[in-house]
């Protein structure tokens, strides 16, 4: 008797709770039905080929418009993977020396400084990328590599203007750097402290302590990364005032280019004036979606095994 | 001698990457002190009140993003508050069941979900049938964003409860509705309150939810939820890609505000609290 009655308040509870986890879930799928729903627009007129070329023809025609983003998502790739190399090292040296070596009095004042980073709005970044950053990458960075190294691809674009490839991936790269750490830091927080006295008692220096530890937390380390790579790859208005909008697929770091985001961006606002751009634009945001959802899973679910070991 | 060597150089590479990993933070401070603080101090107050300024005309005020702000992050708390708590308890509670780990995976996977799509999305569905721009959009993308925050962290307040205290309430003979609602979430809600205001905070400085659904505003305070609506960061971002100077100098006095504002709702949190999930 007991038991019923129990039972059954058990799920009025669920049953009256449950609409919220719902709405969450309805949120998300209608989203993805309706990125789906507008991109088929375009794939129906030009096939895979709004991913595949380097087109940007707005027309009022509608017979004469054409559009691929291949360049767009060229860039993105490009900048987030600049990011990325740049926040490892970083990231890594940052977690290891809270840790074990920070002053135990910083050691607290140097995470806070980290969290305000990866909390700070993005347009924050992006001001301070714009007006502080881009000159300063140009005067002292990218003309004296291009006056010495214009010989090779990476370097051979003129940095005339400093938006590019660069600027973007180094203001992402400070920009996920706080996120990476913290997923590096908690792992190297948890190895368990016989490993440490083990790895010194056989007469290891502290760098190859700090080596052998490392490696132990490689998934955390990967996860840390892949996940770095989705938040850079999503990031919107601080990385486009910096890269410079331009259809543009180029290998040198100093070029001017465009990201999925950053396309979406500009060009969403005055798209409706057209017959297949908004649709053009929906399947640049559904690569998008797709990436992030991809790179999220991954990350998470190598974080996961971790804990289950 | 050449492990020590090593060691040496480990020891201040190490260092330097690491001042290295936190020194933009310091300049960015520096950066929008210097350029933010005169503007709003030769402003005076009439920067934090009045309305946008004519390319070239002085310096006028952000007033009307400053309150466009404030409205879309009362108006998202109000959307998207309840149902995160909620959705957040339900993944605290049925931990095991098929919906609640689903829940659980799919809050992670929003947290980290590119806001610009949210912002697209939210123009599709409202703004288009609508057929202008609205600060009802502009909450609703917010709070889009805003919920996966605050679920996060209510599940984790709840789940870092002793299962004891849930015994002790079910052994009063209270139904789960109160337990989970009286006493529950009575104990959790440092742990609530500190997601809520993270979420708020987060919210406050988003930009790209809003530019396709909060449309902006530079010249009217606030025309009812249905029509368009400022907000600061937005303000920032477009003032920054126009030429003039004086555009310039008003989006660092912004970007100084809005920094303020970000800084006060986190700084104290952060103290009080050991962990902060960004």
């Amino acid at each position: 008797m007991r038991d019923a009655f129990s039972g059954t308040f058990r799920d009025t509870f669920k049953v009256s709770i449950l609409p919220f986890s719902a709405l969450i879930f309805g949120i998300f799928l209608l989203m993805l039905l309706v990125y789906f729903a507008n991109s088929i627009q375009i794939f129906q007129k030009e096939g895979i080929e709004i991913y595949t070329t380097n087109k940007w023809i707005a027309s009022e025609d509608p017979e004469k418009e054409f559009y691929g983003v291949l360049a767009a998502i060229y860039g993105s790739i490009y900048s987030s993977v600049i990011a990325v190399v740049i926040a490892l090292p970083l990231s890594i040296s940052f977690a290891v020396f809270v840790i074990d070596y920070a002053p135990s009095k910083l050691k607290e004042w140097f995470i806070i400084a980290t969290d305000i980073m990866a909390g700070l709005p993005t347009i924050i970044y992006g001001i301070w990328g714009a007006f502080v950053l881009v000159p300063f990458l140009k005067d002292f960075v990218m003309y004296p590599i291009y006056n010495h190294l214009s010989f090779i691809p990476f370097f051979s674009f003129e940095p005339l203007s400093g938006y590019s490839f660069l600027s973007a991936g180094v203001l992402l790269g400070i920009m996920v750097t706080p996120f990476a750490s913290s997923i590096i830091r908690e792992a190297y927080r948890m190895i368990p402290f016989k490993y440490r006295e083990a790895v010194f008692s056989i007469g290891a220096t502290r760098y190859e302590a700090t080596k052998i530890l490392l490696s132990y937390i490689k998934p955390a380390i990967v996860a840390g990364v892949i996940l770095a790579f989705g938040r850079a790859i999503g990031e919107t208005v601080a990385v486009s005032l910096v890269v410079g909008n331009t259809f543009n697929i180029h290998p040198s770091l100093f070029a001017p280019g465009y990201t999925i985001s950053s396309l979406i961006a500009n060009q969403f606002g005055n798209a409706f004036i057209y017959e297949y751009m908004v649709s053009a634009l929906f399947a640049a945001g559904l690569s998008l979606f797709f990436v992030g959802l991809a790179v999220n899973l991954l990350g998470m679910y190598i974080l996961r095994r971790r804990v289950h070991e | 001698m050449n492990r020590l060597v090593k060691e040496k150089v480990f020891l201040i590479s190490i260092t330097v990457l690491s001042l290295l990993a936190i020194l933009p933070l310091f300049h960015i401070l520096f950066s929008v002190t210097v350029n933010g603080l005169p503007v709003l101090v030769k402003g005076g107050f009439g920067f934090l009140t009045g309305t946008l300024a004519s390319p070239g005309d002085g310096l006028g005020g952000i007033g009307v993003a400053i309150v466009g702000t404030f409205v879309l992050v009362f108006l998202s708390s109000l959307i998207g508050l309840p149902i995160a708590v909620v959705a957040g308890i339900y993944a605290a509670e049925y931990p095991n069941s098929a919906i609640g780990r689903l829940t659980k995976t799919l809050l992670q996977i929003m947290l980290e979900f590119p806001t610009i799509l949210v912002g697209l999305f939210v123009m599709q569905i409202i703004v288009v049938p609508m057929g202008n721009y609205s600060a009802l959009a502009g909450a609703l993308a917010l709070a889009i964003v805003m919920m996966p925050y605050v679920a996060v962290s209510t599940e984790e307040a709840m789940k870092e409860i002793p299962f004891t205290y849930r015994e002790a309430a079910f052994s009063l003979g209270l139904t789960r509705f109160k337990v989970v609602f009286r006493v529950l979430m009575g104990m959790a809600r440092k742990g609530v309150l500190t997601g809520i205001l993270i979420g708020m905070a987060k919210v406050a400085g988003e930009t790209a939810p809003l530019l396709f659904s909060a449309g902006g505003a530079s010249r009217v305070y606030f025309m009812g939820i249905d029509k368009p609506i400022g907000a600061i960061p937005l303000l920032i971002y477009n003032l920054v890609q126009q030429p003039y100077k004086n555009y310039h100098q008003i989006a660092w006095g912004a970007a100084f505000v809005l920094m303020l504002i970000f800084l006060a709702i986190f700084i104290p949190i952060r103290l009080k609290i050991k962990e902060v999930k960004i």
